[in-house]
């Protein structure tokens, strides 16, 4: 009798339990995860600069503040940025329009400076003149090999515009180390005729004989920052680098950095006077200062605006500007503008990030693997429920109960913590189902033995229940083993996985150990419920 | 079953690794009306991207046209994935020839130097995971029950691998989710019958150790097919009705399940029956 309370008690407990669940079922939604709704995963690597062993935790916290804030700007509702177990920062965006400008903004680095323009690399040719291009990918200039003379230029503008431009000198290459030494450029009289020309017909006549010429510097790939640096040749000091102009490509030479965006006070996107796209951008009160130091100094060059190593425009500085407004032009669309903004205005990452996956789930996608994977896992319990019973007869039910109580638990515990339901989640659930159902054919089976032993059902379902434990125990724990492995080495939708799993596996458990039992125990007192018949043994019934 | 997964393994050159493990994009497009492979490929090769793979996704097994396709191009020898540049090139040019349907349903890009952390991760997971099960087994049964449980899950995993190379499957980290949750089901399977020798091992001195292994493997077959039946119910539907993703898993579960079946009966079984007829403890 004493057992009897105890097994009603565990009943009873599961019901309220169930009812609970029920209550998370209804109330709460399911979270879904963005292979189901649709969005965007970004994942992020920071990539180490030379001076550091290890990427600082302060300067990740900051990366992620950052990359919150243009979130917030790009105006995408819940958005995640997580790390992970390696640092890298994951993104979650559900629903986002248009995921390339969102990866774009977000790994931005955004480092903006401000440097003098020395001038611009030319390829001279017998009838015309051609910007040297940057070959992004080897990190060098893009020379033709047939290419004779290469000039450095200070003003292509008004090369191009037949004004007046001066030649800073001749870039000559070492063809076996490959070496770059820019030189003094001394031909008599063309660089006059040039000057007076100006219309690509220049240098028809370089004159290759052999003089001594003077060296003003050198061209040193740094392998370890991946930039082309200029030395001076006296000095050593590197007094400027090669950058790609990134309105025409062209290779072209800056001093050193004068102001940066820490200077900025504000960026904003919008139409100059003439109705031209610009970002307008305002410095603080000592950038101020500074950049009314540098415009006067160096009235008539080329301020270049060089954001992530690239040029954005070069102003040619016609005044001193003190009141500490510039402004980047030559922007296609506002919408460019607009993201220039926003990442001008957040300030630099930290750290430069890498981008090693995207994944783009459109909202269509999601739906259409939600409601197949719900179908699937609809019929399939539809067929296990019709096996079960037309299997096990009675002990069929009493599976299917299970079965059912097992659902709700799971669904109102995925709802009440709020996981996300992501695709092999719902794999998952598949799969524990079956698995669910085969801690009560382990059950059945082994009660079903008993009774061919021609014990009472009662006794039956004591001896079944004590044999079938230790096995559902043994195999759910090596699953357990595997889920655990899959959660700590497994990345983003693994992972999903083996939660699903592991709480799969232990709810199944717990009802099988403990509900099944218990209910299998009331209703084996039962005499009209307890025949060999109910427990799907039918050999045995004639006696 | 072994055997032919490994020859099935050469025959075609080894695995077909998704971008996953190679890095690439991979991008599911919508096309305004139904056009079969060649039309896509057209296009792609224009663009000199023969060795694109086109998957057709189809709604029934007989379509040779369909207005949506995944476009897969796996990035060259340790370099970047396709940008966003070439990749709306290719769309403008699709757009062009056949007519796109608004927005990407999918886009995935991978960079190789990740996809080498996912391998990694991969082989790491499985690895622990079978270390993990072989001391538990040892712990709870004998260390030899523990071997030939390792032993009949390899099995399992190089049939499915095998399955997989031979028809030319593409594998990714849905595939790996599944041949770890085969590690599991396969391991569970061997223990329920491995359990049933555990118990009978006192009649050996009575039956002889083959007999006792035989019974037990008998006394749990019906077991053993039930609990398939009723895991493969959803898990073939998901098959047959699922998105590609959730097709490949359950491909994989599907093999691996029926493998997993088999291998604890006819093969997890006999060699703890040779094995242990070795040892004293086990003879008549």
């Amino acid at each position: 009798m004493r057992n009897k309370k105890v097994h009603i008690t565990v009943i009873v407990i599961f019901i309220i339990i169930v009812g609970v669940s029920l209550y998370y079922v209804l109330t709460e939604p399911i979270n879904l995860g963005l292979d189901l709704k649709g969005g965007t995963q970004i994942i992020l690597k920071p990539i180490q600069s030379g001076e550091e062993e290890e990427i600082p935790e302060s300067k990740l916290d900051r990366t992620i503040e950052t990359i919150i804030e243009r979130i917030d700007r790009l105006g995408v509702s819940e958005p995640l940025v997580t790390k992970d177990y390696y640092n890298n920062i994951v993104i979650q965006l559900p629903g986002v329009e248009d995921p390339d400008t969102a990866k774009e903004i977000i790994g931005k680095t955004a480092e903006l400076e401000f440097r003098l323009v020395m001038g611009t690399f030319i390829s001279v040719g017998e009838e015309r003149w051609d910007p040297i291009e940057f070959d992004y990918e080897k990190g060098r200039l893009a020379i033709d090999p047939d290419t004779e003379l290469v000039l450095l230029i200070d003003d292509i503008s008004s090369l191009a515009a037949g004004r007046t431009y001066s030649i800073i000198g001749e870039l000559l290459i070492d063809p076996e180390n490959e070496e770059m030494l820019l030189v003094e450029y001394k031909v008599g009289d063309s660089q006059e005729e040039a000057s007076e020309e100006g219309n690509g017909e220049e240098s028809s006549n370089t004159g290759n004989e052999i003089k001594s010429v003077k060296v003003i510097g050198k061209i040193i790939y740094s392998q370890e920052t991946a930039e082309l640096q200029f030395a001076d040749y006296e000095s050593g000091d590197i007094t400027g680098e090669v950058l790609v102009d990134s309105r025409t490509g062209a290779a072209t030479m800056v001093e050193q950095v004068l102001l940066t965006g820490d200077d900025l006070a504000r960026a904003l996107a919008g139409y100059d006077k003439y109705g031209a796209i610009r970002v307008a951008l305002s410095f603080k009160d000592e950038g101020v200062e500074k950049f009314a130091e540098v415009t006067s100094e160096n009235i008539g060059r080329n301020l270049a605006i060089v954001l992530d190593e690239e040029i954005e425009s070069a102003p040619y500085i016609k005044v001193p500007i003190n009141d500490g407004e510039a402004e980047i032009t030559g922007i296609d669309s506002i919408e460019e503008a607009k993201n220039i903004e926003i990442v001008l205005q957040t300030g630099a990452l930290p750290i430069t990030l890498k981008l090693e996956e995207s994944s783009t789930v459109g909202p269509t996608l999601g739906r259409d693997s939600l409601n197949k994977g719900l179908y699937a896992g609809i019929a399939g319990l539809i067929l296990i429920i019709a096996f079960m019973i037309s299997y096990y007869r009675g002990l069929g039910f009493v599976s299917t109960i299970s079965l059912m109580i097992y659902i709700v638990l799971f669904w109102g515990i995925i709802a009440g913590i709020g996981a996300a339901l992501t695709l092999p989640g719902i794999a998952g659930i598949i799969l524990t189902i079956g698995m669910a159902v085969d801690a009560n054919v382990i059950i059945f089976e082994r009660i079903k033995e008993e009774i061919l032993k021609e014990k009472s059902p009662r006794v039956a379902v004591g001896d079944g229940f004590r044999n079938a434990m230790r096995t559902i125990i043994d195999s759910n724990v090596t699953t357990l083993i595997t889920a655990a492995a899959l959660y700590r080495f497994g990345t983003g939708p693994i992972r999903g996985f083996a939660v699903t799993l592991s709480l799969g596996v232990v709810i199944s458990m717990l009802i099988s150990l403990l509900f099944t039992r218990s209910l299998l125990f009331l209703m084996s007192g039962v005499p009209k419920i307890a025949t060999p018949g109910f427990m799907g043994v039918r050999i045995r019934r004639s006696e | 079953m072994i055997i032919i997964g490994v020859a099935g393994y050469f025959l075609r050159g080894g695995f077909n690794l998704g971008i996953d493990f190679l890095g690439g994009s991979l991008f599911e497009v919508e096309f305004e009306k139904e056009v079969n492979v060649s039309e896509v490929r057209e296009v792609m090769n224009e663009l000199g991207y023969s060795s694109a793979i086109l998957q057709m996704v189809k709604t029934d097994l007989v379509q040779t046209e369909s207005n949506r396709f995944i476009i897969r191009i796996k990035a060259k020898e340790l370099g970047e994935p396709i940008s966003t540049e070439e990749k709306d090139q290719i769309l403008d040019l699709l757009d062009e020839r056949i007519g796109v349907v608004g927005e990407l349903l999918q886009d995935r890009t991978v960079d190789p130097g990740f996809s080498r952390v996912l391998i990694n991760n991969a082989l790491i997971a499985i690895g622990i995971s079978i270390a993990g099960i072989l001391i538990y087994v040892w712990i709870r049964f004998e260390f030899r029950f523990g071997a030939a449980a390792i032993l009949a899950l390899i099995h399992d995993v190089l049939v499915t691998l095998g399955i997989y190379a031979i028809l030319s499957r593409e594998i990714n980290t849905s595939t790996i989710a599944a041949i770890l949750t085969i590690i599991g089901y396969s391991l569970n399977d061997t223990i329920v019958v491995f359990d049933r020798v555990r118990e009978n091992t006192p009649l050996t001195g009575r039956l002889g150790y083959s007999r006792v292994v035989n019974d037990s493997v008998n006394i749990t077959l019906s077991r053993s097919i039930n609990t398939s039946i009723t895991t493969l119910f959803p898990v073939v539907l998901l098959l047959i009705l699922g998105t590609s993703a959730l097709k490949d898993f359950a491909l994989a579960l599907t093999i691996g399940i029926i493998s997993g079946t088999y291998s604890s009966i006819f093969f997890a079984s006999p060699i703890l029956v040779v094995w242990n007829n070795r040892f004293p403890k086990y003879k008549k």
